[in-house]
């Protein structure tokens, strides 16, 4: 994954004003607590609007038509997880529009920070933990633990 | 970043926590990224996948 990349794909975000906030490693990167990934994970509001719009962001740095499988119609009912890995590079962007059945877009905290001038919307410390803590996969249970301690967070 | 060197792991202390929302704190995570998959190059196959859940996107990824 290269630096320019990421930067293109969140300022395309930005341009085309999709409602998006930077989760996974990513998110918990900006926070501080930095490990490698191979992808970028954002949830989005997956209303039709919306999704048009991330679609135009996304074919503005890749000339790809595969961009145009990205639906409403599945974020919103059946497929709420969409893994899109372009033609190349060698990492993906994991779309998310809910969480099991306790987290939606419309509910997350998120904070922005401004990196090399592109405006980036990435989850608070205390969503991120709740996000993770809730997931079965022992590498979001070991974020969260980290994440618990470095904000000194406390379970509901 | 400077080298640094140690005699055993149980020596290696951890890297001192970054300040958060530090915009730096991205390209370092991009850095290591690259860095980590030129070890271990995995390229995902290239087009849209869809999933149930977040769970079954990363059990199959």
């Amino acid at each position: 994954m290269e630096l320019e990349e990421a930067l293109r794909i969140l300022a395309a975000f930005e341009r085309e004003g999709v409602k998006y906030v930077l989760v996974g490693s990513m998110g918990m990167a900006v926070l501080g607590v930095i490990r490698a990934t191979r992808d970028i994970a954002v949830f989005v509001a997956p209303d039709e609007d919306n999704v048009a719009r991330l679609r135009r962001a996304l074919a503005s740095v890749f000339d790809d038509p595969s961009i145009d499988e990205i639906t409403s119609t599945d974020l919103a009912g059946d497929y709420p997880a969409i893994q899109y890995a372009p033609p190349t590079g060698d990492f993906s962007i994991d779309l998310l529009a809910r969480l099991g059945e306790r987290f939606r877009f419309e509910e997350l905290e998120s904070q922005e920070v401004i990196v090399d001038g592109i405006s980036v919307r990435v989850a608070t410390p205390r969503m991120l933990y709740r996000m993770k803590r809730d997931t079965v996969r022992p590498q979001d249970k070991i974020d969260a633990s980290v994440l618990r301690e470095r904000f000194d967070l406390e379970d509901e | 970043m400077p080298i640094r060197k140690f005699h055993s792991v149980e020596e290696m202390t951890p890297l001192p926590d970054r300040r958060p929302f530090d915009p730096e704190n991205l390209r370092i995570a991009i850095a290591w990224s690259r860095a980590t998959l030129a070890l271990r190059a995995v390229k995902p196959t290239p087009g849209v996948r869809k999933f149930r859940s977040y769970e079954e996107m990363k059990a199959r990824s």
